[in-house]
């Protein structure tokens, strides 16, 4: 009898655990809208979406908010001069990659914080070197101010220093995007066991419904 | 043979036997953990991985390196000043800068006998002074 009871007190716990892992968060001050509902003033509040954007990939394709619509993605910045933290990022993102390589739900954008000197021929060789070639990863650039107004949005940090190796300074965080363009998970694009959670939590975010 | 007899056996020969392989496993290593190679696992091993396996064509590989093995007096100047210049490493070019760092001799010197013996399998111990020695004539 005891035994039962614990096996079911167990089983809720397990239970509970499930649920919990299945909710991931949503990242982003709310907005507060007013709205008329069956003749009532009620105040809800809408979850932060990211702007609209438009950027150049490797192979000279437009990459903008409808590429990436309905499908989940992941964002990180980097340059292709960086010499120090971006090759350790990409062979994490090619984790990602080799793991969603036939997923069309999932899109990889790897924005350049150095837009300027990284041209688009640059990025296809940065591409060649990877030893990839992939419709699912964009390495985009565009107008510099543009991308650092959107690394803003995606609430992280990128900036000009002359005094940083390579001249620029980042995170090395990987962002993650839901099908509205909602943030859901920053994870440590250097760290393994960081990486790993992505990868855990992309699966948890492609079985959320899109209308959810 | 009864199980307290197994046991008495186990007792007087088998775990003097375990203690002494042991013991002998650390000296025949020379040192438990290298002191370079705790350098080299948290400022190299990022980029250049644990193995020095490299990452694709962007970092080089250290395993074997032909080009290291030909520029053995220039690593002292590489771990401190950094690469901005290209190299070919089993014919592949890479062009990615190596960033310089606030390495001293004695930490250099050590990180270079790792590689050496782990990467390079160059039989050749080197030491602070050596290293003082060709930082004069870094590019």
């Amino acid at each position: 009898m005891r035994k039962t009871v614990l096996i079911t007190v167990l089983f809720c716990i397990a239970l509970q655990a499930c649920n919990w892992q299945s909710n991931l968060p949503v990242y982003g001050p709310k907005t507060a809208v007013t709205k008329t509902e069956n003749g009532k003033q009620v105040i809800d509040s809408l979850d932060y979406v990211l702007p609209p954007f438009q950027f150049v990939d490797q192979d000279s394709n437009v990459v903008n908010t409808s590429t990436v619509k309905g499908k989940i993605y992941v964002a990180d910045f980097f340059f292709t001069s960086c010499p120090s933290i971006c090759p350790k990022m990409m062979k994490e993102m090619l984790l990602v990659r080799d793991k969603y390589k036939d997923n069309k739900d999932v899109v990889i954008l790897s924005y350049s914080i150095d837009p300027v000197r990284d041209s688009v021929a640059r990025l296809k060789i940065y591409e060649t070197k990877l030893g990839i070639t992939s419709a699912q990863w964009h390495f985009l650039t565009g107008n510099k101010d543009s991308i650092y107004y959107l690394a803003n949005k995606y609430l992280v940090s990128a900036s000009e220093d002359p005094s940083a190796p390579g001249g620029h300074i980042h995170d090395g965080n990987f962002i993650l995007v839901d099908r509205k363009g909602r943030l859901r998970g920053y994870y440590d694009g250097t760290n393994e066991q960081s990486v790993q959670k992505l990868l855990s939590e992309m699966d948890i975010l492609l079985k959320e419904k899109n209308n959810e | 043979m009864s199980s307290k007899k197994i046991l008495q056996f186990i007792a007087r020969f088998a775990i003097p036997i375990i203690i002494i392989l042991f013991i002998y496993n650390i000296y025949s290593h020379g040192t438990i953990i290298h002191p370079g190679k705790a350098l080299f696992k948290a400022q190299c091993s990022q980029c250049h991985g644990e193995d020095g396996e490299g990452i694709k064509a962007l970092v080089p590989p250290l395993q074997n390196s032909d080009y290291a093995l030909r520029n053995l007096d220039s690593i002292p100047c590489w771990l401190k000043f950094g690469i901005n210049h290209p190299v070919i490493v089993h014919d592949t070019v890479y062009d990615q800068p190596m960033y310089p760092s606030e390495i001293d001799e004695v930490q250099t010197a050590n990180v270079i006998n790792f590689m050496n013996r782990e990467f390079f399998k160059y039989d050749r111990e080197v030491n602070p002074e050596w290293v003082k020695e060709k930082w004069k004539n870094c590019k």
